[in-house]
């Protein structure tokens, strides 16, 4: 286990007393030069919850760091900074990276400049063996400069070599130095108010089961107003596809929660709501099947083998152009007035105060916790009713049907989840989500092969050569029997489901609600 | 973790060369690197400027599962670390032997650390011996410098025939990957053998390490090619040498 730097301070406005003590020990100092850190994440912080570190730091040259607790720092320079993973070059770095941020994008989160001056200590062979930096004129973009601490000290212990930076450190601690909590990134940071976790697009809202209706579903609702919102930018400005994707999801969870407060929000908004998401949700279709289809590619296609994916590429080619201007068109009605105009008005609703009875549900005032019982409790029935009814030979919709079945459910649990105990929630949900996999399994495999065909059609009037027009049958071919299996697969996933077990713990965790 | 092993029946091959060249690239690339200094010489130690000296000797190097990573010394360099060695490692085959599973040993020393690195690089003494059996079971690749020589290419055939053997009884370990190592670019010998070797040697990588000056003068330097001489052949040879290796562990 390496050691995390140790950071010191103090209240004089110079590190003069500091150096001077840490020359005397043979600290040799390099002249001063202005660094910048800049900490990068994903918008939804995944690298800072897998308990680690990225920055880009350009001192002269730029490196980007990996870095964490305990944990050997990765460095590797860089001549731009990356976007995603997979514009860094194949290696270890990359592959680490790349399975903690997968497909998204790599975004400033904080950029802190400072003038550093690193000394270092070496033994007689000449080999460091302390490394003391002082970090001076520290300043956090956006927010200014840092004057509390006016300067830090950092002693980074080698490892092989602890004794000399435990020396450093006892050193700076008799002259009078503070110790600080984390590293100069960190006591900047903080210092500045800028928060290192990321945006959770998860429904995190704490709700009682003896509120009134009407304020939970106000809550949860609002909550899902902020999610899209803080997507909104991403997905307009297509900076990756779980912009879009959470957006989506926002919508579609929103969409349920007021198609489910029926008799609990005043009906004209319920109306007006259903419509106007239903438009968005339909918005974002096109660009997230293309989504879906791109990111599937190379595994889609990776077993045709080489040759096959070559012939494949005008394929591809054209989802990429098909996905481009689905995008497009998502990005102008994301910035149509009309758009902008719905989220600030379905905004204000949420956050004004509940207007007087006739514009309220029926069921407002309902405990809360009843009112989700019972349309939980509806949802599974429905659900369980119409899976039931699924023979070998009923149409892909019908199957499809199911399917946004078991979303509404899902997303009803996930919405008002802070009502339902966490373990007995976990195990239900864990079975549902068994099912649901199969259920979308089948749906992609529908859609792309359909969506293939149309493109096969397409590329033949267009003169494609017999490479790829054969390569594009194998790959139909290959989806065709996936959605066989995964049609095959859905008796035994939804008979997994169907039981006495998931009806016992979907009743364990609703009956503390009514 | 990868784990990766300089090898050679034969001496003066290049193999710390190699080690310690291979070990700064891979941390300049990124990886966090762990060099562990098998060689009772201590040329790789000697190079990084670390102290030659096991903690506790090689019985506890061996004998502990912990001593491993309290021996561990950080070079200068960021992201590479050394596992020095000292004049102890000359009875590392006794040590070995006297464990359950010598074979297995040197693998089971380097689980403990997997976590913390994403490369291992063992610079091994040249032989067949049980140190070597345990390298063969410990890593994923033999990086083995092939001198273009007609003795060499015999070399190099005797090394496969026995690990063609050791397979049958450790299936799937590990991968060779040797490569042109001192080769001298003047002489139209070693340009032609060369060639042989990467055209007819499955898995021969195609970077070729030159015989260089600014190789020599790492024991003067005591650091890799690329500090002191980074636009040099031999420095830019080892770059593209760990670009080889990278693209075939992680590709």
């Amino acid at each position: 286990m390496l050691t995390a730097p140790a950071t010191f301070t103090a209240r004089e406005h110079d590190p003069s007393a500091a150096i001077a003590t840490l020359t005397e020990m043979g600290f040799e100092f390099e002249p001063a030069r202005p660094v910048t850190r800049t900490l990068l994440d994903t918008f939804d912080g995944r690298v800072h919850d897998a308990g680690l570190r990225l920055e880009l730091r350009d001192g002269g040259g730029v490196e980007l760091i990996v870095s964490g607790p305990g944990a050997v720092p990765a460095h590797l320079s860089v001549d731009s900074v990356p976007r995603f993973a997979a514009d860094l070059p194949p290696g270890p770095l990359r592959a680490r990276l790349a399975a903690i941020v997968e497909v998204r994008a790599l975004l400033p989160v904080v950029r802190v400049t400072a003038t550093q001056a690193r000394a270092t200590l070496r033994d007689r062979a000449a080999k460091a063996v302390a490394i003391a930096t002082v970090h001076d004129a520290v300043r956090v973009d956006g927010r200014g400069a840092i004057d509390d601490p006016p300067w830090m000290i950092e002693i980074d212990e080698l490892p092989g070599y602890a004794k000399r930076a435990a020396e450093a450190r006892d050193a700076l601690e008799r002259i009078g130095l503070i110790r600080l909590d984390g590293d100069t990134l960190d006591v900047a940071a903080a210092t500045a108010g800028v928060a290192l976790g990321g945006f959770s697009s998860s429904p995190t809202v704490p709700l009682d089961p003896a509120m009134p209706a009407v304020d939970g579903f106000r809550a949860v609702l609002a909550n899902l107003a902020d999610t899209i919102v803080a997507n909104w930018q991403g997905t307009a400005e297509q900076v990756d596809p779980e912009f879009l994707h959470d957006l989506r999801i926002a919508v579609r969870r929103t969409r349920t929660v007021v198609a489910q407060g029926k008799n609990v929000l005043p009906p004209a908004i319920v109306a007006n709501a259903r419509e106007r998401f239903g438009w968005l949700g339909a918005l974002t279709g096109p660009a997230r099947d293309l989504d879906v289809y791109l990111i599937e590619w190379n595994g889609y296609t990776a077993t045709l083998g080489a040759d096959a994916m070559t012939a494949l590429e005008p394929v591809r080619l054209l989802l990429e152009r098909r996905r481009e201007s689905a995008c497009s068109t998502l990005t102008e009605a994301l910035r149509s007035t009309e758009a902008t105009e719905w989220m600030s008005t379905w905004g204000a609703w949420l956050r004004e105060a509940p207007r007087d009875d006739d514009a309220r549900g029926v069921h407002a005032d309902r405990r809360l916790g009843a009112v989700v019982a019972k349309r939980v409790a509806r949802a599974q029935a429905n659900l369980v009713e119409r899976g039931r009814l699924i023979r070998p030979e009923s149409p892909a919709e019908q199957v499809h049907d199911l399917r946004k079945d078991a979303k509404k459910l899902r997303y009803l649990l996930e919405c008002f989840a802070s009502l339902l105990p966490k373990a007995l929630r976990k195990t239900y949900v864990r079975r549902l989500k068994a099912f649901q996999d199969n259920l979308g399994e089948h749906q992609d495999a529908e859609v792309h092969t359909a969506m293939l065909r149309a493109i096969s059609r397409e590329l033949h009037d267009l003169g494609a050569s017999a490479d790829t027009m054969l390569a594009i049958g194998q790959l139909t071919e290959r989806l065709d029997q996936r959605r066989i299996a995964e049609r095959a697969e859905f008796t035994h996933r939804f008979a997994a489901y169907d039981t006495a077990a998931t009806r016992r713990d979907l009743d364990a965790a609703l009956d503390g609600l009514t | 973790m990868k784990t990766l092993a300089t090898y050679s029946i034969k001496g003066g091959v290049g193999k710390t060369t190699t080690a310690v060249n291979l070990a700064y690239e891979a941390a300049r690339a990124g990886a966090r690197v762990l060099l562990w200094d098998l060689d009772p010489q201590g040329a790789a130690t000697f190079c990084f400027r670390v102290k030659p000296l096991v903690r506790g000797g090689v019985e506890r190097l061996i004998g502990d599962r912990r001593a491993l990573a309290t021996n561990v010394h950080a070079t200068d360099h960021a992201g590479l670390h050394i596992v020095p060695a000292d004049f102890s490692l000359r009875h590392l085959d006794l040590q070995l032997d006297d464990t359950k599973q010598p074979t297995r040993r040197l693998a089971t020393l380097l689980d403990e650390l997997a976590d913390q690195y994403d490369v291992a690089i063992l610079d091994c003494p040249p032989g067949i011996t049980l140190t070597s059996e345990s390298v063969f079971t410990a890593v994923d690749a033999l990086l083995v410098p092939t001198v273009p020589t007609t003795l060499s290419k015999r070399t190099l055939d005797q090394l496969s025939a026995f690990l063609a053997e050791f397979r049958t009884d450790q299936p799937g370990l590990p991968v060779v990957m040797p490569f042109a190592s001192m080769v001298d670019r003047r002489k139209k010998l070693q340009r032609e053998l060369v060639t042989g070797l990467v055209e007819q040697t499955p898995g021969f990588l195609p970077t070729v390490i030159p015989n260089a000056s600014a190789v020599e003068m790492m024991g003067v330097q005591r650091a890799p090619v690329a500090v002191y001489a980074p636009a040099s052949p031999a420095a830019l040879a080892f770059r593209q040498l760990w670009t080889d290796v990278a693209a075939r562990l992680w590709d």
